[in-house]
Formats: structure tokens, C-alpha cells, sequence
């Protein structure tokens, strides 16, 4: 975790690149910002008393979990989730009442998320989970819950349980940030004993689930964080500006600002693969703003924008602008977000956590337009598939590990997850992901032998 | 014959109707209902799909033993395409059936099976006339079947599902078009081997300049379709917001020398119907009359099995509210606008003679010139006429159903607050057989 170059050079581009607050989360900012050290090194040593998990272990984990407990926790349905209840805990800098709110309704949530997961993962052919690399990701997950069964039966009503709290959720955010290259990495190895539908079954599955749980995770972390008892003191950390954030949630965000965000990150390394800079023309309603995830938009546009610029270089159109359109659908009949009703609702379905929008959310369509000759109807449609890439498999393997490895690959990963993405072909998939998580969504249009009109439908929040 | 029940209230007068059993049925007053033995024998035949390429193929080298051919294999298409959806018909719940547009759509079916299936096998090129005044007879008689069964469907709305309605609508005019297609084509044929100039006993060489067969034409270029479907829009819409009306201009670029086979009024009907929706939508956003809109951009795509037709506008979106129901005939709270608007078309094509025909006698389509049947014949043609205020609310289904037919495809991606693109796929090997079987359900908002 500490003096990785990698993760510390990601830092650095996050920083230079980002404007999102909630990225650069090491449980060391915490106990930091608080004022409370005590307590918090008595943390430290508690959390170092659990047991490592072996770099390569057979299940079951080394950790015990009660296997009850799992199933337990399991058997209970995963609750839908609205932006809606991401934000009732109120504006920061929240009251302390509020932020305990925040820490219960995170605790009451997180467990059984994390115990679907376990149970997936469980149910996946043994060959495939004793993989090393899957291993480690099945042991983190054990390992993340057993941090969270001491508070099964409390509450949380005091600061030092709130700090403790917020802690776990770092520890839990950071153990979890390279799960999708390593979960990547050990489906590549595992191919031969598991069908590529069943992956991606598998994964869409999965990582559509842990949208949901980083972001309930970090959203309390980012609320923590920016409330006044705890972080007045280091205005580094302080919500600068942002006076439109309620924690990750960005109730004014500017489509076209990420865009040219991304736009700058991404002609960048095209540059310096290709040696052009396609341009990106912003037309349509350019001032448009609406309350969701920065970090989330980032990763899609950046996902897109990376396919747009890559096509159009190499069927030599660099010098055709990609257009990006955007829409904005008729400000709905407005319902202050205070007034909206925030009583939980009838959980209808049990799925992985999509948030449901509300009816009368603001809903936003970004079109990426290029010129970059299409998508052949051979690859169409596996577009959507995970590990499919037309990239040649000794390229996958530089990724990684390799200390040369192509640039574009090694500083492309923005957004959230890690740097090893490009070329593993998740960009669409995880794309669509993040889009759908809101109620939104992704649709590709391919025009072969002409370009690709690729269409982002976001749900916001409403008016707030 | 059916007994009229009166649930909608409208008398219906049986005193013309001709008896069509055969006289070994009891003709009582009591309500005999329709042997249906013989509707079972032809419902159990399976119909047998064609494809574009095998109708110019067929209809290139036309000898007389072609001709009859091609008679033998419409005479008994038509009533085993014709006995399926009749049997759709009749395993729709009684009351949608006994709906006045429905039923009278279900008479027209039934009449034309009846008077199809009795049909002998043709053996010479007499009882091919006889056979072909039929079928035009057919034709012309089911020129109301479209808004007939448009209305019926508004005013059915809560006796089905949608869904399942709009699945019965597609699946009967996908078999409209394809028995349309099939004696369409099979008159085209014959009127060309009576053609003074067509000898038929001679060894006709396949003609490479032949710009038709039949209704088939070779070579719809997709830019000349494009232009003449946009003229026509316009002045329609001009006719209809009036002279002060600013018009928007069309941008067409891409690959503007694409050519494929094709009948060419299925592709008038599609693209004509997209560019007036785009039109509509542009012209009645733009802040005040005098303001020209943004212009529609047109791209046309060639790709070796294909052709892509993008149209995008800025005519500000379709709003989220109707979207679902967008592919689908049943159209909840604008039924009655639609169901207003449709009574006023079948007038227009119940009167064919006195179809009102816009001004554009002046300005033919240039591609119908030498097309034996006119597109405004067509029982597309008074759908295409009408002005475009009136709206009917079929025109977004009825050009998938055409589109999908030989096997292309029709999608719309909405941009709410800006504008929509539309693409119709259309495959351009004409190797794909007509899409007979029903398409999966539709997609979900």
C-alpha cells in the first residue's frame, strides 16, 4: 500500500488531472485530519493482529469467517439504492448526528454486499478461485468483512467509533482499487477452464456490484472528511471551492468541463503513442450541468473518448474533430431535493444495486461522433464482452508486470481504477457499468467504413 | 358468415354481403360460423420466403414457362400467407375482433382467401390474365387495410397488452408487405412479358441495363432516393406551415455513390417518412417563424453487405415520456389525436380516383418514371401524401416493419433537448430472405 511507485505516480496524475476530492484516500489522511490519534494508532495495532492472507491460499480463506455468518448476511436481498439516499445525511460540513447517521446507514448495507460477493465468488469452478490471482481478490473480500463483523451489532453514536468506522472504509476502498486488473489477469490465466459468456456473466455481475458498495463506501469516507470537526485544520483536504459536492456527488457538474478534462489526459498519451492530437468539438448545449459522480464521468468519457481518438488515428483521420453533442432534456417540474421523499424504498428486486432515478431527475445525453471507419461487423458484437480486445495476448502480458511497458498503457488508467485497463478490453463493459449504475446507459451505433456514433445517457438528481 | 355483434354501436348493414360458404353448409339465420376445415388445410402449409436477389433473378429472362411459374407460386403463397394471419386474427380475444376496423379488415382478408385458395393451377398464359385481375382486384381492395387496422388498435387500447398487440400489428403487415411484394411483382412480370416490345419466345439475353425488374429496382442510388424524398417532404411541409415558414436545408454527404437493389417505394417510404418527422420537429422549434432551422445532415455509409442512411436534426428530442411507446401502434394518451387524425385517411384511400395528389404532378419523382407502378398508386401513397400536421402515429412502426423486412434494421437514438439520429441499415446483397417470422419483442425503454 505504502512507498508503491505505482500507486504513488497515480497520485500525482489523479491530482494533475482530476478535480474529484474523494480519490486520494489513504487511511493515514484519516487519523491525520483527526485530532483523536489515540485511538487511532490503537486501530493500527488492532487491525495489524489480523492474520495476513498467504500470498497464494487454497480456500477456504485464512481468515475465519463464520460460514453462517456469510450465508446470513447473503440470504438478506440487496437493497436498491437511490442518489437520493446518498445524500440525505445532509450537505457537509455535517453535524455529528448526521455523520453517525451516515456510518449506520453505510454499516447496514455494506456486510450483505460484500457477503453476495463472497458468494459468488465461492460458486466459481475451483480451478478458477484457486488461481492466485482470483485467490487474493476472494481473500480480500473475506478479509473486508471480517473488519465489519465487530460492528454487526452496534451502533455507531460516539466520534471515536465514527473515526474507527471511517477507517475500516478506507482500508476497505484501498484493499479494493486494483481488484479489476488482477481479477483481469487471473480470467486471462483461467481461460481455458471457464467459458467467456460465464466471465462475463461473472463479471458484469460483480463489478456492476462494486460500483455500488466503493461508492456508498467512499461516499461516507468524503463526508467524514469535509465536515468541520474533523478536517477544519489542513485546507489541503478542505473542499475547495466545491461548494456544489455533497461528498462524491457533484450536484452542479459541467459535462463539457470532464470532457475537455479528459480530452487533455487522453491526446496526451495519444501523442505520445501515435504522434497526433485528434481534436474534440463541443457543440449542443455546452453549459449544461447536473448532479452526479465526477470520478464515475471521468472513467466513461475517458473510456470513450480513448476508443474515438484511437480509431480515428489509425485509419488516418486526425485531422477530422471528434464531436461530442450535448443534450439536455427540459428542465422536469422541479422538486427541491429537501422536499423529495426520503423514506427507503420497497425493495423491488433483487439485483447488484443500480440506483434507481427518480421521475423527475434531469437526464443528460452526451454523443461521441467520430470518423474512425466503424466497427466491423465481426467485432460488433463482442463489444460488450470483458476481456475481448483486439489487442494480441503477449501485449496483455507486458501490462502489468513489465517495467517497459507501451506508455499507453502504463499511465492510461484514470478514473478510478487501475492503470492496466487499456488494451484489456473493459473499456465499454465497465463504461456501460458506471452509465447504467445511475439509471443511464451506453449505446454504440457503428458505421463501418465511415465512424461511430457512440450515445451516454446520464440520470441526474434533480434539482437540489 | 360472422355474425355482427353491437358492442361499438354502429349498425352494420348485412343485407349486401354476399354468402360466401359453399351450399352443402347451412345457410340459417342462426350465426353458421365459417368452416374453418379449410382454413386448417393451408394454415398447416409452411409459406416459402424469398429473397430480393431470387426476384430479379427470377424475373430476368422472362419466357412463358417463367410466367407460370410465377403464377403457380403466388397462387398458392398468397392464401397460405393469407390463412396464417388469419388465424392470428381469429385467436385474438372476440371482443378486439368484433371491433368494427378490425373485423372489417378480418372480411377483407377472409373474402380475399376465399376467392384466392379456389384458384386452379395455371397452365397457360390466358388463365394468367384471369389470375392477375384477381389479385389487382385483391390489391386495390386492401388499399384501407393500413388505416383501418391503425384505428382499430387505438380504439382496442386496454382489451390487450401492447405488447402483444404490437406484436400481432407487426407480424400481419410484415405478411401484407411480403403478399403485396409477391403479386406486386408477379404483375410487374406479366405486364412486361405483354410489353409490345418484349418477345417472349425469343431467347431474351439478360438485359444489363434493365433498371427494373418487376418492382425491384437495381439501382437505387441512396443519394438521388435521398433528394427526391427531401423535395418532396419540403414542399409538402411548405404546403402545409404556409409560404412565411422558413425551411431548413439537407446536408448529404458520405458515400454518395452507394447503389443496391431495392423496391423502391419501401425505401421512398422509410426515408420519406424519417425527413418529415424531421422536419416537423425542426421547423416547429425554431423560436419564431422567420428563423431558418438547422439544417438535417444526411450521411449515407457503404459497407460491403450493407448501406447505413444516418438523418440526424436538431429538432430538440423526442421527450422521455413517449419513447415507449414510440415503435409501438398503441399510443396511450395521444390515441384520440391519432385516432382523429387517421378517420381522416381512409377517405383519401377509399377514393383512390379522387385522391387529392399535391402538386408534384409538376414535378414527378424522378426515379417512378420508369417505374410501371407508380408510387402513387401504392397503398403507401396516401400515407405519404397527407400533409404533415396530421399526424397518425403509424409512421415510426410501419418503416421498421419495412426496414426489417429484407432483413435491415431501423434505430432511433433520441438526444433529448437537442435532436435525434435515425438509422436505417438496409442490406445491400439483396441474398436475404424475407423476414416472415415474428421479430423477438421489442425493446424496452
Amino acid at each position: 500500500m505504502s512507498g508503491n511507485p505505482h500507486s504513488e505516480f497515480q497520485l500525482l496524475l489523479r491530482a494533475a488531472h482530476m478535480r474529484s476530492r474523494a480519490k486520494a484516500l489513504d487511511s493515514r489522511l484519516i487519523r491525520i485530519l483527526c485530532p483523536l490519534q489515540r485511538q487511532s494508532r490503537q486501530l493500527a495495532t488492532a487491525t495489524s493482529r489480523l492474520p495476513q492472507s498467504q500470498p497464494w491460499s487454497h480456500p477456504p480463506a485464512s481468515v475465519n469467517i463464520d460460514n453462517d455468518q456469510v450465508a446470513r448476511l447473503a440470504a438478506q436481498p440487496l437493497r436498491p439504492l437511490t442518489l437520493a439516499d446518498l445524500v440525505r445525511h445532509g450537505r457537509p460540513p455535517l453535524t455529528a448526528e448526521n455523520l453517525f447517521s451516515s456510518a449506520n446507514f453505510t454499516l447496514s448495507l455494506l456486510p450483505i454486499r460484500l457477503a453476495h460477493r463472497i458468494q459468488a465468488l465461492r460458486n466459481l469452478p475451483f480451478i478458477v478461485v484457486s488461481n492466485p490471482h482470483i485467490s487474493r481478490i476472494y481473500n480480500n473480500y473475506i478479509h473486508s468483512l471480517s473488519t465489519l463483523l465487530p460492528y454487526q451489532e452496534r451502533r455507531i453514536t460516539n466520534l471515536e467509533d465514527e473515526i474507527q468506522f471511517t477507517e475500516v472504509m478506507a482500508d476497505l476502498v484501498q484493499t479494493h482499487s486494483n481488484t479489476i486488473p488482477i481479477l483481469a489477469r487471473g480470467f486471462l490465466e483461467c481461460r481455458k477452464y471457464i467459458s467467456a459468456a460465464d466471465v462475463t456473466r461473472f463479471l458484469d455481475e460483480h463489478l456492476r456490484a462494486r460500483i455500488g458498495t466503493r461508492l456508498i463506501a467512499e461516499q461516507h469516507i468524503a463526508l467524514h472528511l469535509s465536515s468541520q470537526p474533523h478536517c477544519g485544520r489542513d485546507s489541503r483536504y478542505q473542499q475547495d471551492g466545491c461548494s456544489s459536492c455533497i461528498g462524491v456527488i457533484d450536484t452542479a457538474l459541467r459535462p463539457a468541463e470532464i470532457i475537455r478534462h479528459c480530452e487533455s489526459f487522453v491526446s496526451e498519451i495519444c501523442e505520445l503513442k501515435y504522434g497526433v492530437r485528434p481534436t474534440v468539438v463541443i457543440n449542443g448545449q455546452p453549459d449544461t450541468a447536473l448532479a452526479h459522480v465526477p470520478t464515475h464521468l471521468e472513467y466513461i468519457l475517458t473510456e470513450l473518448l480513448k476508443n474515438a481518438f484511437r480509431a480515428t488515428v489509425e485509419s488516418g483521420k486526425e485531422r477530422e474533430p471528434i464531436e461530442a453533442t450535448i443534450a439536455a432534456s427540459p428542465d422536469p417540474p422541479s422538486s427541491p431535493l429537501e422536499e423529495m421523499k426520503i423514506d427507503p424504498l420497497p425493495i423491488e428486486q433483487e439485483t447488484s444495486g443500480p440506483i434507481l432515478p427518480d421521475p423527475c431527475i434531469h437526464g443528460v445525453t452526451i454523443r461521441i461522433r467520430d470518423r474512425g471507419g466503424g466497427i466491423s461487423p465481426e467485432t460488433l458484437p463482442n463489444i460488450w464482452a470483458y476481456s475481448f480486445t483486439t489487442f494480441g495476448d503477449d501485449e496483455v502480458f507486458d501490462i502489468s508486470n513489465n517495467g517497459n511497458a507501451d506508455a499507453l498503457n502504463a499511465i492510461s488508467g484514470v478514473g478510478g481504477d487501475s492503470s492496466s485497463l487499456a488494451g484489456l478490453g473493459y473499456g465499454l463493459p465497465l463504461g456501460r457499468a458506471y452509465a447504467e449504475h445511475f439509471g443511464g446507459g451506453v449505446q454504440v451505433q457503428s458505421l463501418w467504413g465511415w465512424g461511430t456514433d457512440v450515445y451516454l445517457k446520464l440520470r441526474g438528481l434533480g434539482r437540489i | 358468415m360472422m355474425q355482427r355483434l353491437r358492442p361499438w354501436g354502429l349498425a352494420q348493414s348485412l343485407s349486401t354481403r354476399k354468402p360466401l360458404i359453399p351450399p352443402r353448409y347451412n345457410t340459417s339465420t342462426t350465426a353458421p360460423w365459417r368452416p374453418a376445415a379449410v382454413l386448417d388445410d393451408w394454415v398447416q402449409k409452411e409459406a416459402r420466403p424469398i429473397s430480393l436477389r431470387q426476384l430479379t433473378f427470377f424475373g430476368r429472362t422472362l419466357t412463358e414457362n417463367r410466367l407460370i411459374s410465377s403464377a403457380n407460386y403466388v397462387r398458392t403463397e398468397l392464401p397460405t400467407r393469407l390463412a396464417h394471419r388469419l388465424r392470428d386474427m381469429q385467436t385474438l380475444p372476440f371482443v378486439v375482433v368484433t371491433n368494427p376496423h378490425m373485423s372489417h379488415v378480418y372480411d377483407l382478408y377472409y373474402r380475399a382467401f376465399e376467392r384466392l385458395r379456389r384458384v386452379q393451377e395455371i397452365k397457360s398464359v390466358e388463365d394468367n390474365e384471369r389470375y392477375c385481375k384477381a389479385i389487382s382486384e385483391t390489391l386495390r381492395e386492401h388499399l384501407t387495410v393500413i388505416p383501418r387496422l391503425a384505428m382499430g388498435v387505438l380504439e382496442c387500447q386496454g382489451l390487450m397488452r401492447a405488447q402483444e398487440m404490437d406484436k400481432f400489428m407487426n407480424t400481419l403487415l410484415r405478411s401484407r408487405i411480403s403478399r403485396r411484394v409477391i403479386a406486386e411483382q408477379h404483375l410487374a412480370l406479366t405486364e412486361t412479358f405483354n410489353a409490345p416490345w418484349h418477345f417472349p419466345n425469343a431467347k431474351a439475353p439478360m438485359d444489363p441495363n434493365a433498371e427494373f425488374v418487376g418492382e425491384v429496382f437495381l439501382r437505387c442510388n441512396a443519394r438521388e432516393v435521398v433528394d427526391a424524398c427531401w423535395l418532396r417532404a419540403k414542399t409538402l411541409a411548405e404546403e402545409a406551415y404556409g409560404p412565411d415558414c422558413a425551411m431548413p436545408n439537407i446536408i448529404v454527404e458520405g458515400h454518395l455513390d452507394a447503389t443496391f437493389p431495392y423496391i423502391l417505394t419501401h425505401l421512398q417510404y422509410v426515408i420519406g417518412e424519417i425527413l418529415r418527422n424531421s422536419i416537423q420537429a425542426v421547423v416547429e422549434r425554431r423560436p419564431s417563424p422567420s428563423d431558418r432551422p438547422p439544417p438535417i445532415e444526411v450521411l449515407i455509409c457503404e459497407a460491403p453487405q450493407h448501406v447505413i442512411i444516418r438523418i440526424s436534426d436538431q429538432g430538440g428530442g423526442i421527450p422521455k415520456e413517449i419513447m415507449p411507446e414510440l415503435w409501438s401502434f398503441s399510443k396511450g394518451s395521444r390515441s384520440q389525436a391519432h385516432l382523429r387524425n387517421l378517420s381522416q385517411v381512409p377517405k383519401m384511400a377509399a377514393t383512390m380516383q379522387e385522391l387529392r395528389l399535391p402538386n408534384l404532378n409538376s414535378r414527378p419523382l424522378p426515379s417512378t418514371e420508369s417505374s410501371k407502378h407508380s408510387s402513387l398508386d401504392g397503398s403507401l401513397s396516401s400515407l405519404t401524401s397527407r400533409p404533415p400536421n396530421l399526424r397518425l402515429g403509424v409512421g415510426l412502426p410501419m418503416s421498421r416493419v419495412y426496414a426489417e423486412y429484407w432483413a435491415g434494421s431501423l434505430e432511433i437514438h433520441n438526444l433529448e433537448g437537442y435532436g435525434v439520429d435515425a438509422f436505417f441499415q438496409i442490406s445491400k446483397l439483396g441474398n436475404k430472405n424475407e423476414q416472415l417470422s415474428t421479430r423477438a419483442s421489442m425493446d424496452a425503454v
